[in-house]
């Protein structure tokens, strides 16, 4: 029986000119695992929201939808509440009261559950995803991935038929995304729940998934098993059905290309390409590269900004973030920043930029010009530095209400004669002249770093450090935004990326360095930097320990772009 | 210190009692030495809550404060027949110096006494008493509190990464500061508001405004819960019956009595003594309960 049916679904928003789904009809079984996938704005969350009653947008719905049989809008309240839980994109707004035991008592208590049967379930729940020493944490204090196990485990107090997941993992760090996905992926194993998530990066969901459902514009142009589904962007041959494949089978399909041999199928995880391929290429048995990993050795430029032995603590009883650290951006680096959650990252980034002082050792800007120093060190706060910094959170950059404005005023600030214009070519520059006129809060994630990158772009940085620029963004503004920060590169901007995201140092990052423990431990460029790095490396460096057989930048540009 | 032991062990309702009753007795009785008993008595509560770590971080705030009220009282109140000196043409008197001393020490009093309630009745405590009359009402003063630090938080956030495009409250004319100030508060109350619609969303889908809710911290009425409450009740009894009989307070004006007490007086300052310190038995029964294992292990 098939526990969720829509059936010819139709919705369109108050005022908008085309239904943001048209005729969509789905039906998932008991226990299945189904993964929704499409570039932002397809209407996978209205899709996701719509089957949500109590979160639903309002507009002009036609076609039905029903959960285990029963018309949506005909079960009770409670009932309706209950029985479809959804976690969604943001850790921290979802969050509720004080404690973790609290919160995830929140739902309970709405229900009017009595204390017996709510501590009966906190046990239950709280075992299975191990939440016991964290239960009288204050919910603040906790990690992002911990804030995401949470929502899922609150949700799951009210014990619910389907779960809908709303790219969950788009501000996590890897590591809290697998480690959340993996208790999604057990939930329906073990206990055969129901689940729908959308995901961008859908890597490590598609060897778990029964299903793959592509949107487009508000149609499911997809709808099958995901080897199918490889089968079909292979056929396809579209760079944005591709964008979503793991990095492996990517690689596959372009090397099983030229040959036009009707592979069984592509692989989806390093061990079934090792397990494919092992028996057949001697090279890869061997473990050797069958093309030597040659990448052109660039000349070092001069210093630009260099930090000696600093120390950096948030206060005098906290611990130190960064303990003697010596790093130097030089000129003409496209350098990307590795390190775990909470290694200090963000924290170098806000140091180099000039945003915090260090309590021990210092960060000198060498680069300037002696000029520029001095109106530098006077105006401290001014917009004149040549370093631009991009926080994590782009909301961060806007303090105006339109993105316009928001421009405008950056452009005044830097000295524009014509703000305006300026305003107008920068978002043309970054093909955001369209949104000028929007509300920065209502726009998405990648049109978001976008805008504040142009509000960051406008003092003509000579340096730009950027904080976690591909989090959350789903791959096509991925790869915009790759796109317009190699071009910044060639025309001379210094870059330096504090990132998770290694598939994307790999295609851009002319240099790699790994923060730990406060202190750089290794620095070098990509190639040598990812070989023999298990963690820190691309997948299909963890299948070719000595190298890729070809300079993956080449290979990288042939598939994606 | 764990929240199973001594005083803290107690049922949130008796603690409740507990406070409500010394304040309430702390403020009808005005007897300079009943009140500095009574202070002493909730000073070696919060020495054995914490070691008065507490109280000492809180006493460079109110210290001065107790102090100017033993000052100021005299210059302001020039009621009393027995005048000490002229200030100019300014009569100070014992009376109205009395009388401001015993002022200071009563809010001495309700002051350590306070310093001892935010160690023992937590937040969670406080909604638990709350929840009862009214879970909406509980929820709402908890999120309203969480939001304070958030606020603060997000603000710091947000002056750190505006500065860099010139938005600013450090530096430049007062007339721009201004401007960036309010610049800033638009930006984080958009920002709150955005992100609160999302927190609606959540309390709605897990199923808030449904129907009657319910609370999930529980506390169980224990057997020392019924004897602190009987104890605390006899205690707080007598020291209203001295007062009701009129002792427990000094006459002051017009003209001053002596210090010396009275055998009702001391009866309502033994009794108050008593009531302040009688949660201390728990404390006292648990500590020992720590020994005897440790000495037979």
């Amino acid at each position: 029986m098939a526990e969720l049916e829509l059936d010819q679904v139709t919705f369109t928003y108050p005022g908008a000119p085309a239904p943001a789904l048209s005729s969509l009809t789905l039906r998932l079984k008991r226990g299945e695992f189904a993964v929704l996938c499409g570039p932002s704005g397809s209407g996978k969350s209205t899709l996701l929201r719509l089957i949500k009653r109590e979160v639903s947008p309002g507009g002009k719905l036609s076609g039905s939808i029903r959960l285990g049989g029963t018309p949506l809008e005909r079960l009770p309240a409670r009932e309706a509440a209950s029985r479809v839980g959804l976690v969604m994109q943001h850790p921290d707004n979802q969050l509720v009261v004080d404690t973790v035991e609290h919160e995830l008592a929140f739902g309970m208590e709405n229900f009017g559950l009595d204390r017996s049967a709510m501590r009966r379930r906190m046990a239950e729940i709280a075992g299975f995803f191990g939440l016991e020493p964290l239960l009288a944490s204050r919910t603040d204090e906790l990690s992002g991935g911990q804030k995401q196990l949470v929502n899922l485990a609150a949700v799951l107090m009210l014990y619910p038929d389907v779960l809908l997941l709303d790219e969950p993992t788009a501000q996590l760090d890897p590591l809290a995304a697998r480690e959340l996905l993996g208790i999604v992926q057990r939930l329906n194993e073990e206990w055969g729940m129901t689940v729908l998530i959308s995901e961008h990066r859908i890597d490590e969901l598609l060897p778990a998934a029964d299903r793959v459902i592509r949107l487009e514009g508000g149609r499911a142009v997809f709808d099958g098993s995901p080897r199918a589904f490889v089968r079909e962007a292979r056929r396809r041959g579209d760079a944005s059905w591709a964008a979503y494949l793991p990095q492996v089978t990517r690689w596959a399909l372009a090397e099983a290309e030229g040959a036009e041999s009707a592979e069984a199928d592509p692989p989806l995880t390093v061990k079934e390409a090792r397990l494919q391929w092992a028996s057949r290429d001697p090279a890869l048995r061997a473990g050797r590269p069958s093309a030597p990993a040659a990448s052109p050795a660039r000349p070092p430029g001069p210093p630009l900004i260099a930090a000696e032995g600093v120390f950096f603590a948030y206060g005098p009883q906290e611990p130190a973030v960064l303990k003697g650290l010596d790093y130097t951006l030089r000129q003409g680096d496209f350098a990307v920043l590795f390190g775990g959650n909470g290694s200090g990252k963000s924290t170098l980034l806000q140091l180099l930029a000039g945003l915090r002082r260090p309590q021990r050792g210092t960060v000198r800007r060498i680069g300037a010009a002696p000029a520029a120093r001095r109106r530098a060190g006077r105006q401290a706060a001014d917009a004149s530095f040549s370093v631009g910094y991009l926080a994590q959170n782009p909301v961060l950059h806007f303090a105006f209400d339109t993105v316009g404005e928001d421009l405008t005023d950056a452009a005044r600030r830097a000295g524009a004669d014509r703000p305006e214009d300026e305003a107008r070519r920068m978002a043309e520059a970054l093909g955001i002249a369209g949104l000028l006129h929007r509300h920065p809060l209502d726009l998405s994630g990648g049109e978001q770093q976008l805008a504040a990158l142009g509000i960051a772009l406008m003092s003509r940085p000579q340096a730009l450090l950027l904080d976690e620029p591909t989090k959350g963004l789903d791959p096509p503004a991925r790869r915009s935004l790759a796109g317009h920060l190699a071009r910044l590169h060639a025309a001379g901007t210094t870059l330096l990326v504090a990132t998770h995201d290694v598939e994307f140092a790999a295609e851009c990052a002319t240099r790699c360095s790994l923060l730990f423990h406060g202190e750089i431990v290794a620095d070098g460029e990509p190639e040598r930097f990812f070989r023999g790095n298990l963690f820190y490396a691309t997948a299909l460096h963890r299948l070719f320990p000595d190298g890729p057989p070809q300079p993956l930048r080449r290979q990288e540009g042939a598939t994606v772009r | 210190m764990s929240e199973g032991f001594g005083i803290r062990s107690l049922h949130p309702s008796v603690l409740a009692a507990y406070y409500a009753g010394g304040i309430a007795l702390g403020m009808l009785l005005f007897h300079p030495l009943v009140l500095l008993a009574g202070a002493a008595a909730s000073l070696a509560v919060n020495a054995a809550l914490d070691g008065g770590r507490a109280w000492r971080r809180g006493a460079p705030a109110f210290v001065p404060m107790l102090l100017l009220v033993i000052i100021l009282n005299p210059l302001v109140s020039h009621r009393g027949r027995t005048v000490l000196a002229y200030l100019g043409d300014m009569p100070v008197t014992l009376e109205s110096v009395v009388y401001g001393a015993t002022l200071a020490v009563s809010l001495l009093n309700l002051l350590t006494l306070f310093v001892s309630y935010r160690l023992v009745v937590t937040e969670q405590k406080f909604l638990y008493l709350f929840a009862g009359l009214s879970p909406k009402t509980a929820l709402l003063a908890m999120m309203a509190t969480g939001l304070v630090p958030r606020l603060r938080r997000r603000l710091g956030e947000l002056m750190l990464v505006q500065r860099t495009r010139g938005i600013t409250v450090a530096a430049g004319p007062l007339a721009s500061r201004v401007r960036s100030g309010m610049r800033l508060m638009q930006a984080l109350l958009a920002w709150t508001l955005e992100d609160a619609l999302q927190t609606a969303d959540s309390m709605q889908a897990r199923g808030y405004g449904t129907g009657p809710r319910s609370a999930y911290p529980d506390y169980r009425f224990r057997p020392r819960d019924r004897w602190a409450l009987a104890a605390l009740g006899a205690a707080a009894a007598c020291a209203l019956a001295a007062w009701a009989l009129g002792f427990g307070s000094l006459r002051i004006y017009p003209r001053l009595e002596g210090l010396r007490l009275s055998g009702g007086d001391a009866a309502a300052l033994l009794a108050y003594a008593v009531y302040v310190l009688l949660p201390l038995v728990w404390e006292w029964r648990d500590r020992k309960a720590w020994r005897s294992w440790n000495s037979t292990k």
